[in-house]
């Protein structure tokens, strides 16, 4: 399962995401997809993603079950601190 | 958000989390560490144990939320030795302590235990006619074929196992990164052992030591877990920091789901059958002729 979380992106690329996926919330896309597309929509997001921000959750194999990736300047970053996520304020 | 249900925590739970020189403090019902310029929110809860290097503070508020979660807490020398651990035991129940105690007290059932503790290293089954002590002696060429193999894997070079711990630095650096990712092992199964109860001290292979028992539990896992972590961090860089070393143990406790299975394997290997985990209202005293009366009462009309 993938989560995207966008904050203050553009309304094609907003559209372009509830192509693969299900907005549950303005901006917040979830659902199932391929590793590949995936990553091919990250790409996609940080070549778009302007002023705005954007998170990606997805779950993983590892200790804690899920990874995530960021962009943009939230008011948190995640730091793998030797295998493990966390957030750093 | 507490429950009884300990069996299902532990196998959810990120194995260890390890800090130095920082400050740990409770904020907002939460745990958060603050090192020199940030500040990591830590999920205490779905933590098993926290291990605190060298220059770290800690509050008492922290200690109590920590305690509450159940998460274990250990100070750590800067190579990951415990020098100092606490906690008080996050179990509710003491049916396995028990269970321990009555199966390390009986010579026969003890041998037992024994036995299922070196079968379950072994990929063969052992046979019932082998001794003890023949046993003990595949052990050791099991433990050393499988350095020789690492080493011939990995490129490490191995002169054999040296633990003279007056000599740190005279080690070579695979030694000294087996030591340290054997004590992070420790470390664990300690919390893991603890937080269902049973005594880290009654040990069925070693003895003599407050932690036998968690030295019984980490040698099932030695061989799958410290060891290759301990050699392939070596063979990532030469002077193997604690970082990688810590980076390689958590990838193999985590490939091996140790967890997860850590309890169960606990269980199985000393006999144990899960029972009525529920807790009594009122404590018990034991009697020589009904085994139990209940406790919280004044008794004194019956003399």
């Amino acid at each position: 399962m993938v989560v995207f979380v966008l904050e203050n992106v553009s309304p094609s690329l907003r559209g372009e995401m509830s192509r693969w996926l299900f907005e549950i919330k303005a901006g917040v896309f979830t659902g199932r997809i391929s590793a590949l597309v995936r990553d091919e929509l990250w790409k996609y997001i940080s070549e778009k993603v302007g002023n705005g921000s954007a998170i990606l959750i997805y779950s993983t194999n590892n200790e804690q079950g899920f990874s995530a990736r960021m962009l943009g300047s939230p008011s948190r970053t995640l730091e793998d601190i030797e295998g493990i996520l966390l957030a750093k304020t | 958000m507490t429950t009884l249900r300990t069996l299902p925590k532990i196998r959810d739970s990120i194995s260890f989390l390890y800090f130095d020189r920082c400050k740990v403090e409770q904020e907002s019902k939460a745990i958060a560490i603050f090192t020199k310029q940030d500040k990591y929110v830590i999920p205490c809860a779905s933590l098993s144990t926290l291990l605190l290097g060298p220059g770290t503070r800690i509050t008492h508020a922290a200690i109590k939320t920590l305690a509450e979660n159940a998460c274990e807490v250990q100070w750590v020398g800067e190579d990951g030795f415990r020098f100092y651990s606490s906690g008080r035991s996050s179990s509710t129940s003491v049916q396995r302590l028990y269970h321990q105690a009555q199966t390390w007290a009986n010579p026969q059932q003890r041998l037992t235990i024994v036995r299922k503790m070196y079968q379950f290293r072994f990929q063969e089954e052992l046979s019932d006619q082998l001794t003890l002590q023949q046993i003990r002696g595949l052990e050791g060429v099991r433990v050393r074929t499988a350095y020789s193999r690492l080493s011939k894997a990995t490129g490490v070079e191995w002169k054999g196992r040296n633990y003279k711990q007056d000599d740190w630095f005279d080690a070579d650096p695979i030694n000294r990164a087996l030591s340290s990712a054997n004590s992070y092992l420790y470390a664990l199964c300690q919390a893991a052992v603890v937080s269902v109860g049973y005594s880290p001290a009654l040990g069925f292979i070693h003895i003599g030591k407050p932690l036998s028992f968690i030295y019984d539990i980490a040698d099932l896992y030695k061989a799958e877990t410290s060891i290759p972590a301990a050699f392939e961090a070596v063979a990532s860089a030469r002077e193997a920091s604690g970082m990688t070393v810590r980076q390689k143990c958590r990838e193999k406790f985590s490939n091996y789901r140790l967890m997860q299975r850590i309890i169960q394997d606990v269980d199985k290997v000393l006999g144990y059958m899960s029972g009525d985990t529920e807790i009594p209202a009122v404590s018990f005293l034991w009697d020589d002729q009904v085994d139990w009366v209940e406790g919280g009462q004044d008794w004194a009309e019956e003399t």
